[in-house]
């Protein structure tokens, strides 16, 4: 039972972590609470399987050619959406949220609700770790979210776009100055953000199928994951996914499967009440507004 | 060119119903100093928003080296070469000192300049650091921003700035929050930029200091343009002293 609490609990923080990553780079990043980040993850899912089913892409090319789509749809989606009311926070939220409204409402309207659509794992097969088996793609959901972790590291340490975006995150206004084009900057923060979760369906909806309500629970789990880590540090991010993930965990055992929802909808308003920046995160506004 | 390197021509901006510019003009030419003094909310800091893409204006021109750079952002007037400071410092808090100069250094502009040199920028950024009085063997470089004592932060802004390789550099009131000691050991900094052939523009209330190295002194108050002449000439200006000076002692 311990083993199982711990694997499930792992590949459930993983989920979550994949799920939230490209949300929160982005708010990290831009201040934008990309609330179509849901949406775009069930998009990228469903032209994942079109790819796939009617157009008959093989597999890698189609992982290619989703994660290349999502950045542009994500880039463009910035000018389109967001521009005009940046900085407006609440047009920010409501603007996004319509898109995604909007994308997930037409997949419902199109008929996408049915079994059939379901992608295939990476690897199919499964295998055992100190007795407990464990199936690739859960061991791989795991892999990615360190794997990305780390890639977003290096990527805000060590390259020009990445030291750009964490310039732009730490003081708008001086990077300005500095020759940096905020507005480009953040777009490519929604296209990043887009990317991510993109690479977050290909990697997590296997697991089950394409529905259009796992569009709505990703943003839940976005904005739980967002808030309770603090939304612009990574370790809280990861901290975040690793509590929110055991808890549900925990819950579904011995409490009910039906509460498993709850458990971040009670956090949000938890750590919004007790500690409102997050287990880690820090009130940075307060010092932007000196 | 030398003559007209930067001309502000009739700029005006309101807020609200706040003139904080009303119709200013002046030239400056290469390789000079430019003072900017007026007492608080005079529009100094609006004036350079302005000149620098932070803020539209309402009316009026601005032209640096012949180009019509008005209410261009302000992401490429950096790229034209005008950099500047905040009077509020604002350095990447979450940074160590040396990494706030890494944005700079990695510019289009300045990588025309230096060419190939790419594993160096650390380096380059400590240089950088060191010319505006960081202990180059302490740990100081290396310590976050956020932990840094005022006067170094006041620092760190111009140096930022320096790694830009502006053509015009503008400093909002660079002195304020700095020691006595801190002033006078960044003044021959700055006449050392100068000697190497940089334009500035010096927003200062520490008069004595600026009056020393400035060519040119302009006065606003209240968003108009009350004197313009030789340091000495403005000291003389009956309407400075009234605004200006009288201000300040009142
Ligand atoms: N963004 C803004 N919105 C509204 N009013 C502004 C804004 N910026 C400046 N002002 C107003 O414009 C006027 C000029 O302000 P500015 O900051 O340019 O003065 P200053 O000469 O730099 O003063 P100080 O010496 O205190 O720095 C002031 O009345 C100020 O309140
Ligand atoms: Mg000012």
């Amino acid at each position: 039972m311990l083993t199982g609490i711990i694997v499930y609990g792992l590949v459930n923080s993983s989920i979550l972590l994949l799920v939230a990553l490209g949300f929160c780079l982005t708010f990290g990043v831009s201040r934008i609470a990309n609330f179509a980040h849901g949406a775009i993850y069930i998009l990228f899912g469903y032209l994942m399987w079109i790819f796939l089913n009617w157009l008959k892409i093989p597999f890698l090319f189609a992982i290619l050619l989703t994660l290349v789509l999502s950045g542009i749809f994500g880039y463009v989606a910035y000018y389109v959406a967001v521009r005009r009311v940046r900085g407006i926070v609440l047009s920010e939220v409501v603007s996004t949220f319509a898109l995604g409204v909007g994308i997930l409402e037409f997949f419902r309207w199109m008929g996408f609700v049915t079994y059939e659509f379901s992608l295939p794992p990476i690897k199919k097969g499964s295998l055992y770790i100190l007795g407990f088996p464990i199936d690739y793609q859960r061991l791989i959901i795991i892999l990615a979210a360190i794997g990305l972790v780390a890639f977003l590291y290096f990527f805000t340490h060590y390259t020009k776009l990445g030291l750009s975006f964490r310039a732009i995150a730490q003081n708008e206004r001086t990077a300005i100055a500095l020759g940096i084009d905020a507005d480009r900057v953040a777009a490519l923060s929604v296209a990043f953000g887009s990317a991510f979760a993109s690479v977050a369906s290909i990697l997590v909806l296997p697991l089950g199928i394409i529905s259009i309500n796992s569009g709505y629970e990703a943003l839940l789990i976005a904005i739980a994951v967002g808030i309770v880590g603090g939304l612009e540090s990574i370790p809280g991010m990861i901290l975040a996914s690793l509590v929110l993930g055991f808890v549900q965990i925990v819950v579904g055992v011995y409490v009910s499967s039906a509460w498993v929802m709850v458990v971040y909808l009670l956090a949000i308003i938890v750590i919004l009440v007790v500690m409102p920046s997050g287990l880690l995160g820090k009130f940075k506004e307060l010092e932007e507004r000196v | 060119m030398r003559e007209n390197f930067l001309v502000v021509e009739n700029v005006s901006k309101s807020f609200g119903g706040v003139k904080a510019i009303s119709n200013v003009s002046f030239s400056l030419s290469g390789n000079s100093l430019l003072g900017i003094i007026g007492p608080n909310g005079a529009g100094k800091t609006t004036l350079i928003n302005i000149i620098t893409g932070f803020i539209k204006p309402d009316s009026g021109r601005v032209i640096f080296k012949g180009d019509d750079i008005t209410g261009l952002p302000g992401y490429k007037i950096a790229e034209k070469g005008i950099a500047r400071t905040f009077q509020i410092v604002r350095p990447f808090l979450h940074l160590p000192a040396y990494k706030n100069l890494i944005i700079p250094l990695y510019s289009k502009r300045v990588k025309s300049f230096r060419g190939g040199r790419f594993g160096d920028r650390d380096t380059v950024a400590i240089d950088l650091l060191e010319e505006v009085g960081f202990e180059r063997d302490s740990s100081v470089p290396y310590k976050s921003a956020s932990s840094l004592p005022h006067g170094y932060l006041k620092r760190l802004e111009l140096a930022r700035c320096l790694a830009l390789q502006p053509e015009l550099l503008i400093l909002d009131e660079l002195f304020s929050g700095m020691s006595m000691s801190e002033v006078a050991a960044t003044v021959p900094i700055i006449e050392k930029l100068k000697a190497e052939g940089l334009t500035l523009i010096m927003i200062e209330h520490r008069l004595r200091e600026l009056f020393r190295i400035a060519d040119k002194v302009i006065v606003l108050n209240f968003g108009e343009k009350i004197a313009e002449g030789k340091p000495s000439e403005v000291i003389e200006n009956e309407l400075v002293k009234v605004a200006y000076l009288g201000a300040e002692s009142a």
